[in-house]
């Protein structure tokens, strides 16, 4: 069983390499051309903090999750707090999920995260592209929400694999067998 | 579960989004993207912004490499042949080199511009949910960079105006986006109008001058240049050359079509006016 002072230690050194995962996935998530496929990309950030919300829980989960929407609302250019808002409901949403409903296996994440992907970018796209009446909202909508939604089922994979590791690795021992 | 919306968590969980949505508000009332906590943020992922980019730029996109794995491979067996102090001289050499070439065209352009002062920066970031190719710099207001600021490419041409300045970076939106305004002028013909990104045109990386007369005289070929009237951008900056003229909607005036001298949404090297 560990002091409570290790184990203080422990849940810093996780999160720590959690925030860490975060600043790497955004730079990847921006690095110009990096895994682009024509006019789509991968989402990184989105995955991450979806997976970080399975293992650590909805409350954790949740404010992760509001944290690294703000990021992205910076990388992307957008109204502070809509990313952050959204991503904050979803994480919670899918902690609430995975704790009373789904199995949390990786395709199962893998999956859910690509659903959620589509519904962030098509709520991006409903309101950037497709309210302000551009004539090729429509073709945005297929050359970049659904293959971005679909590339970003590598990036879920390796996450959430990932997130297990460093949840495992940190996991606080109560001495209970 | 239901226990938990009667815990203070859920409480937190409920301020934090009410707050969420209080700055959202704040925010799109007085035109601001960003807010405290995330210059505290771009301030750190800015080194690993630019790792990433050297790294992306320096040998290449992976997914690229991935694409041409056969000719990669080629190239890395004659590679190997070579020894590793000479290729270390090598990229030294091409990191010199492109410096110098920055720095050259920058005397170029300071020739034309003597009194204006210039930031060298390099495009770090670009999220793909920008439709107008709007990128991150490497700098920041610590090497003097402001809002509205003019970003033009190497070889002087305008590329974008900077919308958010943070102290280690800033994001420029680019001439082909729909907000864009600049005085323009057509330079053969002396006619004026605005220069504008066009959702129209943007997704083949063009823009436009829009209120030129019915009867204007421009035609194909034409440069189009700044006027530097409303003092955000300095006057005589080269834009683009016309492609074509068209009539506007309501068919009260024209619209030059323009295809800029550097395409925004591949640039990787600029210049930040910081002052002229």
């Amino acid at each position: 069983m560990e002091s409570r002072r290790m184990r203080s230690r422990s849940q810093i050194l996780k999160w720590g390499c959690y925030v860490l995962a975060l600043f790497v996935c955004a730079a990847l998530q921006t690095t110009p051309g990096l895994f682009q496929l024509g006019q789509a990309k991968p989402l990184f950030i989105l995955p991450l903090c979806l997976a970080v919300a399975v293992y650590e829980g909805e409350f954790a989960g949740a404010l992760f999750g509001a944290v690294c929407g703000l990021l992205w609302d910076y990388t992307a250019g957008r109204t502070v707090g809509m990313l952050a808002l959204e991503l904050l409901l979803m994480c919670f949403a899918l902690s609430v999920l995975v704790q009373l409903y789904l199995q949390g296996s990786t395709w199962n994440f893998a999956l859910i995260s690509m659903v959620t992907a589509a519904l962030v970018l098509s709520l991006d796209w409903l309101f950037f592209y497709y309210m302000p009446g551009y004539s090729w909202a429509g073709s945005r909508w297929l050359t970049f929400v659904l293959p971005s939604a679909g590339l970003t089922l590598l990036p879920s994979l390796v996450l959430f694999r990932l997130v297990r590791r460093i949840h495992e690795e940190f996991k606080i021992d109560n001495g209970v067998v | 579960m239901k226990d938990f919306f009667d815990t203070w968590k859920f409480k937190i969980l409920v301020a934090v989004a009410v707050f969420l949505v209080g700055i959202m508000a704040y925010a799109g009332a007085n035109g601001r993207l960003t807010a405290a906590p995330q210059e505290l943020l771009s301030v750190v992922l800015t080194p690993f912004q630019k790792v990433s980019a050297a790294l992306s730029g320096g040998v290449g996109s992976v997914w690229e490499k991935y694409a041409r794995i056969d000719e990669v491979m080629d190239q890395n067996e004659q590679l190997e042949a070579e020894n590793a102090e000479l290729r270390q001289q090598m990229v030294d050499y091409d990191r010199i080199k492109a410096e110098n070439d920055a720095y050259k065209a920058l005397a170029r352009i300071q020739d034309k511009n003597s009194e204006a002062t210039y930031a060298s920066a390099f495009v770090i970031g670009r999220d793909t949910m920008d439709e107008f190719g709007g990128f991150t710099l490497d700098k920041g207001t610590a090497d003097g960079v402001a809002v509205n600021d003019a970003v033009i490419s190497d070889r002087g041409y305008l590329v974008g105006v900077v919308v958010e300045a943070d102290t280690t970076s800033c994001k420029v939106m680019t001439i082909l986006h729909p907000s864009f305004n600049a005085a323009g002028v057509v330079s053969r013909t002396r006619e004026n109008g605005i220069i504008n990104g066009s959702s129209e045109y943007a997704g083949d990386g063009l823009c436009t001058l829009t209120n030129l007369e019915r009867s204007c005289e421009t035609h194909k070929g034409d440069q189009v240049i700044t006027t530097g009237l409303g003092g955000v951008y300095p006057p005589d900056l080269l834009v683009g050359i016309v492609q074509e003229v068209v009539p506007e909607a309501s068919g009260k005036s024209s619209i030059a079509v323009i295809k800029p001298g550097a395409d925004p949404r591949t640039v990787k090297h600029v210049f930040i006016i910081t002052d002229y």
